[in-house]
């Protein structure tokens, strides 16, 4: 009996050692930091790989840097490369085409940007990177740390979207990179409505209006381009999911193909579909107590919860992000970790990064995986963009 | 005893001196024609009161209400009537952002993700998400220079809506019940204090139950419960009797409940007579283009209605700005109900004639932190925030005071709670340092040292 259970213990390990699973599992487990950028002007909210080796961030003014990044871990942080100049208010979220020659971005100046990859810059800009920090030393009267200064080459926007006419807090886009959708607040002046435009990427333009009956939040588009997830949001305060929605809607006919409001009504603040479109994510933001932070796995045809991870951020998800293995998804919270799940069975694997104590403090604002899925990049209230190197 | 005799009884107060009593001698026998003496013959009975009110009102901090009748200021309150002044409070429940509304920080670290626009007032900008109210600017005084003393909501309510620290152990009037005293008719069947939503819970204080609040729903709508069950003539019949009871009651216990309680019913015997008022179904589907479509909305209409009904002072509660976490999602949202509402409400006004003689004033317990804390939230702050007014008796499209760059002190002309009463009560005509007797104590509208802000005034 005893030689029995040894032998079936013997396979047992040797099928999970040589598994693929095993070994990204692995890979994560040697995850480390590989160089953290300061970018302390004020929070950074939206961050996107260009590349595997060049990382693009953007911050509550309306600023975008860009950093060549280095190959290992005992260089130097570079300063950033780049500083793309336009937007006047927040940037909500940066994606990069998957030819990787063109960034995007959305923001709350109503305005959605495309910049060349490699667009030339017209002049240089001197950045400050600890400007929030001499600002908080002079209010408080404390000694003025000397500033740190950067040369950045300035470059300008190569296209403009101007469909939406309030805020713009999210953006998506197909695999193929024909469709990008972009959803917005209120449209004219009426209370409590949002509106998502589909659009056909390389020509930039609108393909598609779908009017919704809450501010979105979380969204994401169907790799065929056919459908997209919205969720939907009336912001109360200590009760921002009260009133929330969550649909799916038929992007040809412009009407609700599920609508999980019922079943999920807890907001939520960013969905993704895999690659492949086997899987659709949701997770749970806002403010709410506890580990309340959960991604939910739907059926991306029906809607229908399949599985849900446990436990979750404490207080609140922030963004959400597949890896590239198609294995893997990765989340970021308000309580400053990136936590990574197995998808088939929802398991947690590991958290990257520690939480920083005290209450919500700092929280990672967005997070990117480089295209060859061994970077993780995050962004965070601090004014901070860490690099992680996921593999070796 | 018929019912018939019963419904002769007097309803008039019986003065004596400076002292009102209502009330039926003890032991009287009630027949037919009556004779109503007042209470003060029982010597004995009448000290035993004094005295008790005295040590309660002192010791206790509880003042037992004396209706009004121990304060000299009939005169004054007939000369404010005449005024026929009103006001309107729009109450912004938890604490409005005074940096993302009225006092904006644009480029600046503590400015948030709104922006400024301008108004139909050169010089004077306001939140982009109240287009509607940029409007109006011409008809608002904001006072940018608030400087005030109680930083959370129990003692922030409190201090808002009565000048005075909750810490006092006074209970001081809210400023709805100083206003129904001074402006309110007392023949309107109508209650001269009406609330709507999250309002301020103090009460008439010392004032007594005569000038207690009369709560609607937070949708504008009565309370189910007063629909009558029966008709008018019975009703009356009833109401009658009981009046009669609970006076004969009241004068064998000598207990001022009894008198609270009566108050309250005939308050409310009286307000079923005109219910019609509050109807505004049929009204509203056309209001709420102009209002938006919103309970706080509809209650603003609701607001306007009662006060051209000769309702003195009406408060509407709009909930949900206290927002130490999410603080801009929640103001934006919180902009798309107020800007249709309050600006509805001024256009409304002005169009029927109301706005020279209705005062609105827009405020909070406290104003929120220039500091964008890491919960994206703004937390109390009572060291420089805004206020606005607008309409009857003060002179709109101006600033009074300034805070500095960031918004985090005061620049110029502070103002206090008492400043912000004073200003308030002399532009409804009522003086601001009316003093009023809670036993033999003095107290007075204001706090001394408040001072009206006169270049607020018309």
């Amino acid at each position: 009996m005893n030689v029995t259970i040894a032998r079936s213990l013997a396979i047992l390990a040797i099928v999970f050692y040589t598994s693929p699973l095993h070994g990204q599992t692995a890979a994560f487990a040697d995850a480390k930091l590989l160089c953290t950028l300061p970018w302390d002007a004020d929070w950074v909210t939206a961050v996107s790989f260009v590349g595997n080796d060049r990382v693009a961030a953007g911050n509550k003014q309306g600023s975008i840097l860009v950093w060549n990044l280095p190959a290992s871990d005992s260089e130097k942080a570079p300063p950033p490369a780049r500083l793309l100049a336009g937007h006047t208010n927040e940037i909500t979220r940066l994606l990069t085409t998957p030819d990787q020659k063109t960034l995007i971005s959305s923001s709350l100046d109503r305005t959605i940007k495309y910049w060349d990859a490699d667009g030339e810059t017209t002049k240089v800009a001197l950045v400050v990177l600890n400007e929030r920090a001499r600002y908080e030393a002079e209010t408080r009267k404390r000694k003025i740390p000397d500033p740190i200064e950067a040369r950045a080459g300035v470059q300008r926007h190569s296209r403009e979207l101007t469909g939406h006419k309030d805020w713009i807090v999210n953006l998506a886009m197909t695999p193929d990179g024909k469709t990008l959708v972009s959803g917005a607040d209120k449209v004219d002046g009426k209370v409590k409505e949002g509106e998502v435009i589909v659009w056909d990427l390389p020509a930039a333009k609108e393909v598609k209006r779908i009017k919704l009956g809450g501010w979105p939040w979380g969204l994401a588009i169907s790799p065929d381009a056919r459908t997209i997830i919205a969720s939907e949001r009336i912001p109360l305060v200590f009760d921002s999911g009260a009133r929330s929605g969550l649909k799916i809607w038929d992007v040809e006919t412009g009407k609700i193909k599920a609508d999980m409001s019922k079943e999920l009504k807890e907001r939520m603040c960013s969905a993704a579909y895999s690659k492949d479109g086997k899987y659709l994510v949701v997770l749970r933001g806002g403010e709410s107590g506890g580990l309340s932070g959960k991604i939910t796995l739907l059926d991306p045809a029906t809607g229908k919860k399949l599985r849900e991870t446990n436990p979750g951020h404490l207080d609140g998800g922030t963004d959400l992000a597949f890896h590239p293995d198609a294995k893997h998804i990765f989340s970021a919270g308000r309580d400053t970790l990136v936590k990574i799940w197995r998808i088939e069975d929802a398991k947690h694997i590991r958290d990257i990064g520690q939480g920083r104590g005290g209450q919500f403090k700092d929280w990672i604002c967005a997070i990117s995986i480089s295209p060859d899925g061994r970077r993780l990049a995050t962004a965070d209230m601090a004014g901070m963009v860490h690099v992680w190197a996921l593999s070796k | 005893m018929s019912a018939g005799n019963v419904m002769r009884l007097p309803a008039l107060p019986v003065q004596t001196g400076s002292v009102i009593h209502v009330g039926i001698s003890k032991g009287q026998l009630l027949t037919g024609g009556l004779t109503v003496f007042p209470t003060n013959t029982n010597n004995n009975h009448h000290s035993r009161r004094a005295f008790l009110k005295a040590t309660l009102a002192t010791a206790g901090g509880l003042a037992i209400a004396n209706w009004g009748a121990l304060f000299n200021s009939e005169t004054i309150a007939q000369e404010a009537r005449r005024s026929n002044k009103r006001c309107i409070l729009l109450w912004a429940n938890g604490g409005a952002s005074q940096i993302d509304t009225f006092d904006m920080k644009p480029g600046r670290p503590t400015g948030g993700p709104f922006r400024p626009i301008q108004t139909n007032v050169n010089g004077i900008q306001i939140c982009e998400y109240m287009p509607l109210l940029a409007r109006h600017v011409d008809k608002l005084a904001m006072i940018r220079s608030m400087r005030t003393q109680s930083p959370d909501h129990p003692d922030g309510i409190y201090h808002m809506h009565t000048c005075y620290k909750q810490s006092e152990r006074m209970p001081h009037p809210e400023i709805g019940a100083m206003i129904a005293k001074y402006l309110g008719n007392p023949d309107s069947d109508l209650p001269s204090f009406i609330r709507m939503g999250s309002t301020g819970n103090a009460g008439s204080g010392y004032l007594g139950p005569r000038y207690e609040p009369f709560h609607l729903g937070s949708d504008g709508r009565l309370p189910y419960f007063s629909a009558p069950l029966v008709t008018p003539a019975v009703q009356d019949r009833r109401s009658e009797l009981l009046d009669f009871m609970e006076q004969e009651r009241a004068s064998r216990s000598g207990a001022e409940a009894f008198e609270s309680h009566r108050l309250a019913e005939q308050r409310a015997l009286r307000l079923m007579r005109t219910r019609q008022v509050f109807n505004i179904d049929s009204e509203w589907q056309r209001a709420q283009e102009r209002y938006g479509s919103t309970s706080f909305g509809r209650c603003c209409f609701m607001a306007r209605k009662l006060i051209e009904n000769g309702v003195p002072f009406v408060e509407v509660g709009q909930e949900n700005y206290d927002s130490h976490a999410d603080n801009f999602v929640c103001h934006k949202a919180n902009m798309d109900v107020l800007d249709p509402a309050w600006s509805g409400l001024l256009t409304d006004l002005a169009e029927r004639n109301l706005l020279a003689n209705t005062l609105v004033v827009w405020m909070g317990e406290v104003g929120r932190t220039p500091y964008i804390n890491n919960r994206a939230g703004r937390d109390h702050f009572i060291r420089a925030w805004t206020i606005v007014l607008a309409g009857g008796g003060v002179r709109g499209g101006q600033v009074y005071g300034a805070t500095d760059r960031d918004g985090r002190e005061v620049a110029n002309d502070p103002v206090s709670e008492g400043d912000l009463f004073a200003t308030i009560y002399t532009a409804l005509g009522i003086n601001p340092r009316v003093r009023h007797f809670v036993g033999a104590r003095p107290i007075w509208a204001t706090p001394e040292g408040a001072r009206a802000l006169r270049p607020l005034l018309a």
